[in-house]
């Protein structure tokens, strides 16, 4: 009987196989999310599919086609192009920045015809995750205890997050290098280089202070005391408290909220669809929405626990806390916890390429399920 | 449990990565083999690589239940009263200005003066003016240096060079050092809010007197007054007002139109907006034409708003009740005139049939029943005859005929014949509405509220308010229906004067008045555009029920908010019961059919 070398050890899955593999749960969780944002945006548009439900739902449906397309895909063939999807992304951002140098003023967007606008921004968030995986991936135990081998994901992190400041995008700057930083952890880099880069910052705050436009540090200052400003910057926080007071427990049903309806409520489909949420179902909407949040984290942390590999392992985890992020920031942001930076609410709020970003992050978790048992070699060949 | 198969496999090896298996999870075979390395390092290395996860797992869990107790914190124990915030705007305190300042009902400044410094020469005293132009021409690129010689040089002893110097200029042209110089203190009106108010506070000249709106027609008070002139606009409703009418008026390609909201327990006006409008800081800007005001000066026909004013006058004299009606299957000639219904029924109509199918041949009739002179007196008693007293000088003077023959008791029946301002209508209405009285209208805050002069008996005014809830639940006022407001209201669609036949079909008055809430009215709200034009959506109709309801529905929305009222089940028995007219069983089956 001829093996041919790794058969034995390397089960190959035939596409029936993997598609049976696939967690249609999680498939239907991430739908499920949608759905109820297509219902706020329908209500934020006074009740009409147009001009935001409709169009969401067109993309969703081409996005989850494509989630499943790459949950299939053979996770070593993902691992062998994440450099190359990063310098992708990458170009694209230092595109947008150039563009917007040469047109004035800040550009996040790339404009596609027929197709509409897209920012590299979003899916650099995930597309990070990814190269970094693949960089901690083939170092050993030992190697991520040295410093030399920590410069250059470093250095992954620092361009995307050094461009998207200068849009300048504080959220996705957050996202970007509190990403990043959670990948060092899984890496296994040791704390006590974590409590150096942290001490760094807390010394050169003054110097990030600075670098702040004077809206983001007026966003700071105000969220110490929204009402010193209700005009002006606090405007945002303190509208967005009072709807989500009004909404109450039980809220005041579809379509019925008047601070969202009535245009006191700013960006009601996109970064603040939560207060409209809020408004109209109330606490136990919120609560619905963030337990379905809650069992899509769990579902990310369970695939990542389960990943025998470990380019998987972090993948999964980090693309998990990468939406995390994404629910945190927007959540607390319009609850006033922290400043209003302008982070969309994952999978809900209206935006092509928050969607894009947020469902190609979980077709990256999918697709780790699916090739859980497979083990992959430093350099992404087969065996271990 | 292990079969044949089974044998040539190799064992299982332990689990490294994967603490348990779900069961039932994995349908396929494990064929892998894991490293068998146990060195120190690489369980170093797979602990690390377990604890991480779950550290990271463990602080994700943390801040979303930290983000879900504020959650709960927000929305179950936050009262939303207690939240709203209060008003920070700038309020206006004493301050000695040639001229009061002038601030909304709450207190926000929409107009006030601001001190600045005029440049101006004696030539005279001047050692070489020509010199002296040249220089100041580079300190003002936009003076023309021939201009400033000339004026210079003109032999007149005082010249003004500049106005509204700022003080960086100033000291420029200090620094100059030209002999002859001087500057003058005077002061710039300045209207914080732009174009909002414009027609309510209209604008001063260069010298600071005013030359229309409140600014001319309170200019004394103004004038010898330290103390903040406190109107009854609310700006918030006026922005509510403002936009909408703005949005009304692009989407029908009117060309102008107004917005009236009217307190109808007191007459005061808490907003009021004409378009097209100016900014009064610049006022020279517009053309002369958009400082007409068609709030308060423009007199129209306003058509079968009319209906209530002559349904209430019927009700009021005795000579009908709601239970009665008219016979309306034939349309009225009178020598050269024939008086048709718009959604014509050809039919007997009870009184509220007539009132919500808007029917002018039943108008009519009521009319003439009441008769010419009754008639008239019930419009003079109502103000419609005569210009309102106003605080500002813009108030139109309503056109009727001299001779109040029966022809004209028909036509003004609905809306013709008889051309008022706008404000006339929204002071009536309310008259009709807050139990008879009529409350003259102001632009001043009134503290004291005047007990008015009764119009009609208070089981009028109960009766006009189920018509007018009537109309908006099964009428041509749909479209403003807001729910929980218990919105009533009328449409009105009149044709302008002019054209071949007396009348222009195709340029229309359309208009809607809304009142809420029903239950104990509040507000007017009174929107009219001027020649709208119909759209794709409206399927070419430019009439008051497709135009103008949708406006005045969206404004009542926006102010209900505003003013704290809330919405209330409407469809309780109590409310139903309240509210109940008995009309035939042919108008319950087309209402739900009519738009």
């Amino acid at each position: 009987m001829a093996i041919r070398h790794g058969e034995l050890r390397q089960p190959e899955l035939t596409l029936i196989q993997k598609i049976f593999q696939i967690n249609w749960s999680m498939w239907l969780l991430v739908g499920l999310c949608v759905g109820v944002g297509l219902a706020m945006q329908f209500s934020a548009a006074n009740g009409s599919w147009d001009p935001w439900a409709s169009r969401q739902f067109s993309k969703y449906a081409v996005f989850a086609v494509a989630m499943l397309v790459l949950a299939v895909t053979d996770i070593r063939v993902v691992l062998r192009y994440a450099y190359v999807v990063y310098a992708l992304n990458l170009m694209l951002l230092i595109f947008v920045e150039v563009k917007g140098a040469m047109g004035g003023g800040a550009m996040r967007w790339i404009s596609i015809p027929f197709l509409g606008t897209f920012q590299p921004s979003e899916t650099m968030k995930f597309v990070l995750v990814l190269a970094l995986a693949r960089y901690f991936h083939k170092l050993s135990y030992e190697d991520v205890g040295r410093v030399t081998y920590l410069i250059t994901p470093a250095l992954l992190i620092a361009a995307p997050m050094l461009l998207v400041l200068r849009q300048p995008d504080l959220g996705t700057a957050i996202v970007i290098a509190g990403g990043g930083a959670v990948m060092f952890i899984l890496a296994g880099v040791r704390w006590w280089k974590f409590a150096l880069i942290g001490g760094a910052i807390v010394a050169s705050s003054p110097f990030i202070w600075g670098m702040l436009h004077d809206y983001q540090k007026r966003r700071i200052l105000v969220l110490l005391n929204p009402e010193s400003d209700p005009l002006n910057s606090g405007y945002h926080i303190l509208q967005s408290k009072i709807a989500m007071g009004a909404g109450g427990i039980s809220g005041r049903g579809f379509t019925k909220g008047s601070q969202s309806h009535l245009n006191f409520l700013p960006e009601k489909q996109t970064d603040f669809i939560f207060t409209m949420l809020a408004e109209e179902f109330g606490l136990l909407g919120c609560l619905v929405l963030m337990g379905l949040y809650l069992i899509l984290m769990y579902y990310g942390f369970v695939v990542a626990l389960r990943a025998k590999s470990q380019f998987g392992r972090l993948l999964a985890m980090g693309c998990m806390v990468t939406f995390s992020f994404y629910v945190f920031i927007n959540i607390a942001m319009v609850m006033g916890v922290i400043p209003v930076v302008g982070l969309p609410l994952p999978l809900v709020s209206y935006g092509g390429s928050a969607l894009m970003a947020v469902m190609l992050g979980f077709a990256l978790i999918m697709n780790v399920y699916v090739h859980r048992d497979i083990r992959i070699g430093r350099q992404g060949d087969a065996g271990g | 449990m292990i079969g044949p198969f089974r044998r040539t496999r190799r064992p299982k090896p332990p689990e490294l990565y994967s603490p348990r298996s779900k069961p039932g999870g994995d349908r396929r075979p494990v064929l892998n083999c894991a490293p068998t390395r146990t060195d120190g390092t690489f369980r170093r290395a797979i602990e690390t690589g377990r604890s991480r996860l779950l550290i990271t797992g463990a602080v994700m869990s943390f801040a979303f239940v930290a983000v879900g107790l504020r959650l709960v914190d927000l929305a179950a124990f936050a009262s939303p009263t207690a939240t709203s915030a209060p008003m920070h705007a700038e309020t206006a305190y004493r301050m000695h200005t040639d001229r009061a300042t002038i601030t909304d009902r709450n207190g926000v400044i929409v107009a006030t003066s601001l001190t600045t410094t005029s440049l101006a020469a004696r030539p005279d005293r001047m050692l070489d003016p020509v010199d002296a132009a040249r220089k100041l021409a580079q300190v003002f690129p936009e003076l023309d240096p021939a201009e400033l010689t000339a004026k210079l040089t003109s032999g007149s002893p005082f010249v003004y060079i500049h106005r509204k110097v700022t003080p960086k200029m100033e000291q420029a042209v200090m620094e100059l050092g030209i002999p002859g110089l001087e500057f003058e203190r005077d002061e710039t009106r300045v209207y914080p809010h732009g174009p909002l108010m414009a027609h309510v506070l209209g604008f001063t000249d260069v010298d600071g007197r005013g030359l229309a709106g409140i600014e001319q027609g309170m200019e004394s008070v103004l004038k010898g007054s330290d103390d903040p002139l406190r109107l009854s606009i609310d700006v918030r409703f006026q922005h509510a007002a403002h936009q909408e009418l703005k949005k009304a008026i692009d989407t029908y390609s009117a060309i102008g139109g107004a917005a009236l909201v009217t307190d109808v327990r007191t007459g005061e006006i808490l907003a009021m907006v004409s378009m097209p409008d100016f900014d009064p800081n610049h006022p020279a800007d517009s053309p002369a034409v958009n400082r007409f005001n068609r709030a308060t000066f423009g007199t129209y026909e306003l058509g079968s708003t009319f209906k209530i004013f002559n349904t209430a006058m019927a009700l009021d004299s005795g000579v009908t009740t709601l239970a009665d009606g008219y016979d309306a299957s034939e349309p009225i000639r009178i020598s050269r005139f024939t008086i048709n219904d718009y959604h014509a029924k050809n039919r007997f109509l009870t009184v509220p049939e007539i009132f919500i199918y808007s029917s002018n041949i039943g108008s009519a009739k009521m009319a003439l029943d009441v008769g010419p002179p009754a008639q008239k007196a019930f419009m003079e008693r109502l103000g419609m005859l005569q210009p309102i007293a106003l605080e500002i000088p813009e108030t139109g003077r309503p056109q009727y005929p001299d001779v109040w023959a029966p022809i004209y008791t028909m036509t003004i029946s609905y809306g013709h014949g008889l051309s008022v301002t706008p404000l006339h209508l929204a002071e009536g209405v309310g008259a009709m509405l807050n139990g008879g009285m009529l409350m003259p209208a102001t632009l001043l805050a009134r503290d004291n509220v005047p007990t008015g002069r009764r119009v009609v008996s208070e089981q009028v005014s109960y009766d006009m308010r189920r018509l007018m809830r009537l109309n908006a639940v099964y009428g041509s006022g749909k479209a403003a229906q807001v729910n929980g407001l218990m919105v009533g209201g009328k449409t009105g669609t009149a044709e302008k004067p002019g054209g071949s036949k007396g009348y222009n079909r195709r340029s229309l008055i359309s208009s809607f008045v809304a009142a809420f809430p029903m239950t104990d009215p509040r507000y007017v709200v009174y929107v009219v555009l001027d020649e709208p034009q119909g759209t794709k959506e409206t399927y070419g109709y430019a009439t008051g029920g497709w135009v103008a309801a949708p406006a005045a529905g969206a404004i009542v929305e926006r102010i209900a908010g505003i003013a704290g009222i809330a919405p209330i089940e409407e469809n309780a028995p109590e409310i139903q019961h309240a509210f109940a007219i008995d009309l035939p069983e042919e108008t319950k089956k087309l209402a739900s059919l009519r738009q």
